[in-house]
This record gives C-alpha cells, sequence and structure tokens, in this order.
C-alpha cells in the first residue's frame, strides 16, 4: 500500500482516499465540521487546512505585522489545502499541526465564534459540541468583536422532529448532504451568503422523510435540536452504552444514552458498523428507545377481567405451571417471540419440546414500510433467530394460533412476548380458552388474554442475540437493570420448567448459548 | 486485724512484675495533636519500646483527587497542613503550571512568596507556641496566637478565610492583591518582631523550659538524613537544606535569607531554628515588598487555564466556552508526570502528578514533610522519659491532615 506523512507518522492508503480519510481510518483526527465519513465532500468549513509541506510551494502574499517597528510590511504565507478533498498521494509530507495551520485553524474558529450567540447554557449540545471541543483545542482567545453579533431566526420549527436555530449553524451543509445522498430527499438547502446564510426548508415542505433525525445526529453543532431531547438532559450526566435497535430486521448498531442516575434512557444514536447501518438509523429505529419505559408490565397477574389480580412472582410461576400441567402436549400452542433474542426463544422451544408441545407458533408486529435504505420490510429484529431457535422450519403466524383455537385443536396457550400484529378484538378466540400463560415484557394482546401473565425483561435489560434480515448475529448487552424481581425470559421459562419438573438441560446463559452452537453445528 | 488490713498487707508483699508495662496514648491523647496513637513500652519511666501509629486522620486524600479537575484540588491541599494552607496552595499550584510548563506573571510569585511566608510565620507560632504551652508556659502561647490572629487578618483581607483559604489558582491567584495589602504586611512587621522578642524573654532563660528542652528528643545527622528528614527538623541537626535556597522556585533566589541551622538535634534546636526562621521570612517579605510591582497581571493570559472575567462570561461566546470547558472538564493538562517541591513549614513538600492528559488527575501523590519527620519521632523518644514526648513530639509539629492525608 502506498504511503505518506501526516505529522512525521506513516499513513497507509488506497488510491483515490484523501488525507482525511486515510488519517480517520487510522484514528487519527483532523479538526473538521463538514466532513463526514458517509457524506460527500463539501469543504466550506476550512477547518481542516493542512500544508502540504513536500512538493512546490504555493506562496500567498499577505501583510505581517512587524512589532520591531509597529508596521505592517508585505510578507508571504503558505497556501494550505483542505484535508477533506485532498488526494492523498505517494511521500506526500502532510503537517496538521505546523504554526501556519495551527494559525489558520484558530482564525477558521474564531470566524465561526464571531456571531455566534451565547447559548451552551441552554444548548443541548453543549458538552459535545464541537465548537466548543474546538475552541479549547485550537483556538483558546476572548472575543475581539465590540459589534452586536447578526441576528437571525432561532428556535425555527424544521418538521415534527426537528427544530433549527439559524444563529448556531456553522453552515457546513451536513444536514442538506445528509437529506440529498442518504434519505433521496432534496428538502433541505441553503440561502443568503456569508454572515446571512441559513439554513431552508423546500418551499411547502417540512423535513418529514424517515431519516429526519440524522440531520440532528450529523449536526456538529446545535443548529438542529431534536424535538424529542430538546431540554430533556444535559449530555454530561448521560452515560452510554451499546445496543442493537429493535425496530426492525435490519439491526441497526446504535448507543443508548442514559441517565445512570434515574435509569431512564433518554436517546438512541446511530453506533457505526459499515457491514449493517453504516453511519445511520431511521426515525422510527432512534425512537425505540421509548418503548423501554413505556407500559412495561412489572407485576405478575392471575386471571381474567374483573377477576384479574397481582400475585407474587413464585405464586404466578406456580399458578403458570398449574396451568400447563392440565394441557396435553399435542394441544398446547407455544407462541415464539420475533421481538425476543434468540435465547429466549430457544429456552421456550426446549420447554415446549419437554412438554412434547410440537404445535409452534411466532407472534410478530406488522403494519411496517422498509425502504431500499436501511428500513427492512419486517419490523421485528429477530423473527430468523426465532425461526433458527424453533428447528429452523417456518413457523405458523398467531392468525393461525386463531384459527387452530377454533377449531379445537389447541386447547392452552404458552406465549412469549407482547409484540402480534393481531389486535385484541381478534384474539378473543385465545381469551376464551381457559389455559393461557404469557411472558410479556410490555402490555399487549397477548398479555391481555392470559389467565396467568409473568413480567420479563426487555431488551435493554439482557445480555442476548439477533439474527438479522441478512442472516448476520449480533449479540447486545445490558443497557440497565431489569425492574426488581424482572427475569430474562430465559431464566423465567428456565423456572417454569423447574416447576414443572422438567429439565432443559442449561441453568445459565452460556449453557443456553452451547445448545445454540449445537444446534447450529447439527445443522450444519 | 481486720480482714481489709490483711489484704493490705497482702498487697504490700505482691512482687513488682519485670516485664515493661505496655501502655497507649492517644489518639485522643491531647498532646497527642489529635490523631496519632502510640504503644509505649514502659520500664519504669523510660521507654524501652515505642510503636508510632499514624492512619487516624487517612481520608483518601490522593484518591479524591482522582475524581475532581485539577483546580478542584486547591481545598484538598488547604487541609493538608492546615496551619499554613497558602504554602500548600502555592506548592500545588506549582506543580500543575510546572506540568503546563507555564509561569505565573512576576507580581503574582511576589504574591505568592510574600503570603506564603505569612503562613510560615503563622505555622512556626502554633508550634513554638504549642510546645511552650504544653510545658506549662501559658504565656507565650498567647501571646503567639494573639499575633498570630493579626497575620491571619491579613491573609482573610486578601482571601476571604483565616484557615482553609483555597486561593491558589492554576496559573495565578483568585484574586489580586488588595490596595492596603503592601501597607498591612508593613505595618505588622514590628508586632511579629516584638513578639519574638517577647517570646524569647520569657522561655530563653527559663529553667524549667531549658531542663525540658535541651538534651532531650535527640535526632543525629545520620538518622535525619536516612529517615528523609527535611525542614526545621533537619536543619536543626545541622543539614542546611531548605528548598528555597537549593532549589530555588518563584522569585526566592532574588532575596538575601540565612537558612538556620542547630547543632544537636534536640528540641532546643527545633525551637530556636523555627524563631530564627520566622526572622528570615520577614527579612523574605520586606524585600519582597519593596520589589513586588504595583501593576500587573496577577494571572496568566489564557482562557483555557484561568477563568475569563465573569463580564465576558455572560456576554461572549468564546469566554462561556471557556468557562463551561474550565468548569465541566477541567482545564487539559499535557500527558506526563512531574514531580514538584516546594519548602512547606515542616519540610519539603513534594507533589508527584501524573496526567494521562484528560482534565482530571490521573494520580497525585503528596510527598508530606511531616510523614518522614513522624518516622523519625521514634529515634528521638526512644530511651527517654515518658513525659519527655510531649515537647518532643510537640517539636516535630505532626500536622495529621498532611501526615496521613
Amino acid at each position: 500500500m502506498p504511503t505518506f506523512i501526516l505529522d512525521g507518522k506513516e499513513i497507509a492508503f488506497e488510491a483515490g482516499e484523501t488525507v482525511m480519510e486515510a488519517a480517520w481510518r487510522e484514528g487519527i483526527e483532523i479538526p473538521h465540521y463538514c466532513w463526514h465519513p458517509g457524506l460527500s465532500v463539501a469543504a466550506n468549513c476550512r477547518m481542516c487546512l493542512v500544508h502540504v509541506e513536500s512538493g512546490r510551494q504555493m506562496a500567498m502574499p499577505q501583510l505581517a505585522f512587524d512589532e520591531a517597528t509597529g508596521e505592517y510590511v508585505p510578507a508571504t504565507k503558505p497556501k494550505l489545502q483542505p484535508a477533506c478533498q485532498l488526494g492523498a498521494a505517494e511521500d506526500m509530507v502532510v503537517s496538521s499541526t505546523n504554526e501556519q495551520v495551527q494559525t489558520a485553524q484558530a482564525s477558521v474558529q474564531e470566524f465561526l465564534l464571531l456571531n455566534h450567540p451565547v447559548d451552551c447554557p441552554i444548548c443541548d449540545q453543549a458538552g459535545e459540541c464541537k465548537l466548543q471541543d474546538y475552541y479549547y483545542e485550537h483556538q483558546g482567545t476572548l472575543k475581539r468583536k465590540l459589534t452586536e453579533p447578526v441576528h437571525k431566526p432561532k428556535g425555527v420549527r424544521f418538521g415534527p422532529t426537528i427544530v433549527y436555530d439559524a444563529e448556531r449553524c456553522i453552515m457546513c451543509t451536513r444536514c442538506i448532504r445528509v437529506c440529498d445522498e442518504v434519505a433521496k430527499d432534496h428538502v433541505l438547502d441553503m440561502r443568503e451568503r456569508g454572515n446571512r446564510s441559513e439554513i431552508i426548508l423546500a418551499p411547502g415542505r417540512e423535513l418529514d422523510h424517515r431519516y429526519t433525525l440524522m440531520t440532528e445526529h450529523v449536526c456538529p453543532v446545535g443548529a438542529l435540536t431534536s424535538q424529542d431531547f430538546r431540554f430533556k438532559a444535559r449530555v454530561w450526566f448521560l452515560k452510554s452504552a451499546p445496543s442493537i435497535c429493535t425496530g426492525c430486521a435490519t439491526g441497526c448498531n446504535s448507543h443508548a444514552d442514559y441517565d445512570p442516575r434515574n435509569g431512564k434512557i433518554y436517546r438512541l444514536r446511530p453506533r457505526d458498523n459499515a457491514d449493517v447501518n453504516k453511519f445511520w438509523m431511521c426515525d422510527d429505529g432512534m425512537m425505540t428507545y421509548m418503548r423501554h419505559d413505556t407500559d412495561r408490565l412489572l407485576m405478575s397477574t392471575a386471571g381474567r377481567g374483573e377477576d384479574r389480580m397481582p400475585v407474587g412472582e413464585d405464586e404466578a410461576l406456580g399458578l403458570a405451571a398449574e396451568q400447563l400441567k392440565n394441557v396435553e402436549g399435542a394441544t398446547l400452542a407455544v407462541v415464539l417471540s420475533a421481538q425476543h433474542s434468540t435465547e429466549d426463544n430457544l429456552a421456550l422451544a426446549k420447554l415446549a419440546g419437554a412438554l412434547d408441545a410440537d404445535r409452534l407458533y411466532l407472534a410478530a408486529l406488522g403494519g411496517w414500510e422498509g425502504d431500499e435504505i436501511l428500513r427492512s420490510d419486517d419490523n421485528n429484529p429477530n423473527r430468523a433467530g426465532a425461526t433458527q431457535a424453533a428447528g429452523g422450519a417456518a413457523l405458523k403466524s398467531v392468525a393461525d394460533l386463531v384459527a387452530d383455537v377454533q377449531s379445537g385443536a389447541v386447547q392452552g396457550v404458552l406465549a412469549l412476548g407482547w409484540a402480534t400484529a393481531e389486535k385484541l378484538e381478534e384474539l378473543t378466540p385465545v381469551a376464551d380458552l381457559e389455559h393461557v400463560v404469557s411472558l410479556a415484557s410490555h402490555v399487549g394482546a397477548l398479555p391481555a388474554v392470559a389467565a396467568v401473565a409473568i413480567p420479563v425483561a426487555d431488551t435493554f435489560e439482557i445480555d442476548g442475540s439477533f439474527v438479522n434480515a441478512k442472516g448476520m448475529t449480533q449479540a447486545f448487552r445490558p443497557v440497565l437493570p431489569a425492574p426488581g424481581g424482572v427475569e430474562p425470559a430465559w431464566k423465567t421459562i428456565s423456572d417454569l420448567a423447574g416447576k414443572l419438573g422438567k429439565d432443559l438441560g442449561f441453568t445459565d446463559l452460556q449453557g443456553l448459548r452451547q445448545g445454540l452452537v449445537d444446534e447450529a453445528e447439527a445443522a450444519q | 486485724m481486720e480482714p481489709a488490713d490483711e489484704l493490705l498487707n497482702d498487697e504490700v508483699a505482691l512482687e513488682l512484675s519485670e516485664d515493661p508495662m505496655r501502655l497507649n496514648m492517644g489518639p485522643s491523647h491531647p498532646a497527642m495533636h489529635g490523631t496519632i496513637r502510640m504503644v509505649v513500652d514502659l520500664d519504669g519511666e523510660t521507654l524501652v519500646n515505642l510503636d508510632v501509629q499514624p492512619g487516624y486522620l487517612h481520608r483518601g486524600f490522593e484518591k479524591s483527587c482522582e475524581r475532581g479537575t485539577w483546580a478542584q484540588v486547591f481545598p484538598y491541599v488547604d487541609r493538608l497542613n492546615y496551619v499554613s494552607p497558602m504554602l500548600n496552595n502555592v506548592g500545588w499550584a506549582l506543580a500543575v503550571e510546572k506540568l503546563l510548563e507555564i509561569e505565573v506573571p512576576e507580581r503574582c510569585q511576589y504574591y505568592r512568596v510574600i503570603l506564603g511566608e505569612l503562613s510560615r510565620i503563622s505555622d512556626h507560632f502554633t508550634c513554638n507556641g504549642a510546645s511552650a504551652m504544653e510545658l506549662g508556659a501559658f504565656t507565650p502561647f498567647l501571646w503567639l496566637l494573639k499575633v498570630r490572629d493579626w497575620v491571619w487578618d491579613i491573609l482573610e483581607r486578601e482571601t476571604g478565610a483565616r484557615m482553609t483559604h483555597s486561593f491558589g489558582r492554576i496559573g495565578g491567584m483568585a484574586a489580586p492583591p488588595t490596595v492596603n495589602f503592601k501597607d498591612d504586611v508593613l505595618r505588622l512587621i514590628p508586632e511579629l518582631h516584638k513578639v519574638v522578642k517577647e517570646t524569647e524573654i520569657m522561655l530563653l532563660r527559663n529553667r524549667i523550659f531549658l531542663d525540658r528542652m535541651q538534651g532531650v528528643g535527640v535526632l543525629t545527622k545520620e538518622q535525619a538524613l536516612s529517615y528523609g528528614v527535611t525542614g526545621p527538623v533537619a536543619r536543626s541537626t545541622g543539614i542546611p537544606y531548605d528548598v528555597r535556597k537549593d532549589h530555588p522556585y518563584l522569585v526566592y533566589d532574588r532575596f538575601d535569607f540565612d537558612v538556620p541551622v542547630g547543632e544537636d538535634g534536640d528540641n532546643w534546636d527545633r525551637f530556636m531554628v523555627r524563631l530564627e526562621e520566622i526572622r528570615q521570612a520577614i527579612r523574605i517579605i520586606e524585600q519582597a515588598i519593596e520589589q513586588m510591582p504595583d501593576d500587573g497581571p496577577i494571572n496568566v493570559d489564557d482562557p483555557r487555564i484561568v477563568y475569563p472575567e465573569k463580564d465576558d462570561v455572560y456576554t461572549t461566546i468564546e469566554a462561556t466556552i471557556a468557562h463551561f470547558k474550565l468548569v465541566m472538564e477541567g482545564l487539559r493538562t499535557p500527558k506526563g508526570e512531574v514531580y514538584s517541591f516546594t519548602e512547606g513549614a515542616n519540610g519539603e513538600l513534594g507533589f508527584h502528578i501524573v496526567s494521562d492528559g484528560s482534565g482530571t488527575p490521573y494520580r497525585v501523590r503528596v510527598r508530606p514533610p511531616c510523614w518522614y519527620n513522624l518516622a523519625a519521632a521514634r529515634e528521638m523518644l526512644l530511651g527517654g522519659m515518658i513525659a519527655d514526648i510531649i515537647p518532643t513530639f510537640g517539636s516535630v509539629n505532626m500536622i495529621g491532615g498532611e501526615c496521613d492525608r
């Protein structure tokens, strides 16, 4: 591979790569605002100016202040070039830290702050703002301008998800490019010039495509803020944990930002993964964090309708076992969940096997549109994993279950998960069955029709894995602890098996996963 | 005979044990200065063995420093040697400044010297006054503390607090000198001389005081060196080591002052070295006041190190960002480690700090002079009388805050 020298360090590059890209791959950040690895090059922020010290030098005339005489004298300075647009060449010697470059960085930074409002205390970006970081790293001087800053529109509603503040905007055009290049919707553009420029919407339009939150995500400053996250939390109080989006079968990698003080998740951010989601996530996926503390099932219940009563954890397991004992294996329907991890589904499949129940169904969400960008047509993160856990054969749907209940073939149901496309009314035949057990993290149609409902942990609270639409297995770790008394579904299933006097062949997640590996090997 | 008398006679007939008597002094003994426990083995009144046990004032100072920013360490160092907190403040500021490779403006250097020497005077007043008091001489203690309060009046006017000032800042001080600073100090100097003289008159020809101090608690030069003892305790044995002279920092190389040394390393020499150091500190202050510029900046001119003015913070984005960064993340230091040391009131006060390049210390290690002086205390006490623990331990001037950290 050819190499060039950046600040004394040899950096390999591939033909056609820019200095910025090659450095970024090596983990070296040349300061920049407008460049983004997932977007085209605009080279308009001028923060990434570097000095190519090899080759013929271009000199620019300038006036320099001579301290001895106190006068300005003619001088020259080298012509700097933006690293984001500068193609790397063999044996090129580049400096991003020499005196001229430092002067340029400080000057660019000073210009960017020239008309910037004093908003840090009320700005959601404070704490993760490039203007703040680069001010400290590259400028470090106080204001020299004495005149009133230019005022521009603030708090402009761009659409249902995004608010725009023109005064904070540095016109890097990342948001325009993310709409053009990722969402393929030219809904944003820029008008005016110089310090009067601002980002505008296409006439008659709102920023309402499916990737609007990506504009906020790429915004290096606080110009674009998310309606949802606005004024909710200060980022320096948040901690971040890696997670997998449960929105659809793509399985976008995400960072879940949560406040450890109250155990609340405040937002998701895309986590770079070149093989899955590159740098992006869709709006619906970004909002899946809200499920974590909305409509959670927190207490076991027994009975239906007006007789539904909360019961203790152990009692609920006993009641559930009682229910299942009264159903013959051949007439017991076991419903796997496309929203639960492969491990949870595997544990349930093993229990079905131990109960000689071979009627396996799959509950999944519906009513979703995919697209060519990220969104899969299937809005369940783990249909493939659940199917795999059940042995690989296609599973019957919940609609089939209703039909089988009506025909009398099914006398009892053991269902995992809250998520199903069917509405509560459609499940009336199941509600009429005597023996229905539901293990669910949230309230929903399935736990609503159950005679015994037991809460389990949701995706943000467990160790597990999903298999996405491409067949890639992605493991995830708990972000937050589960609420008191609530266990992961595989654990609850194992406890339930204990009550039924059945041995599922595992006692911990390790053993369960080994079963998964063994099955995969057997399948090959 | 009555039964009780029989008992009495039997007891008289009991043999005294030949084993040494083990006795615990402290940690709540009034002469243990709060926080030291001594397990002493006594043969009669002679100390045959002695175990000095520190650790009763351990607050996890060094570990605490790893949680906040570099600037947030100042309140902690105030509580090292809390009798002369300004010297610790300056010591910490100099350590971080060494890491940052910056130097504060000249005016600030003089300001730091003067405030530091005032602190040293108040420290020596306290130690010598308490030594006299513990031997029954209450008057010198009260007289010295009266003048110490006047010293603290000046420190209070300058810093806002009499003891734990938290006045040092990385790259300067929290505020410039007040308008009357120089006059206040100059007006105080005759009082300082006067009270030192009075102390001498009261104590130096007092037979009881002489008997308790001279030839008691002797530390040899070799012992002092092997224990790493510094400060007045080391100088009393004849080692002329003073960081201000041997490794000058701030502007100490511009002053004409002497380093008093003793010969015998006993309580008397330690007492006299401290008395003379007060006079030398006054000399330094007088010269510093003469040389200190009346105008000029106190803080380095870099908003990435020193907080910008509040007016600017509220009205300009640059200052807001600087303020935000300094408060939320702390000033960023280069990666690396330094050892910086100054002459504290009890000896060499060193800070060995390690930075991982972030706004928070990665590791802070304090070399507190008391720690080494206390280690040598066993050598001074062993073989002496139990009553001599009080003046000897007093003249070591162990300050728990700095010893245990």
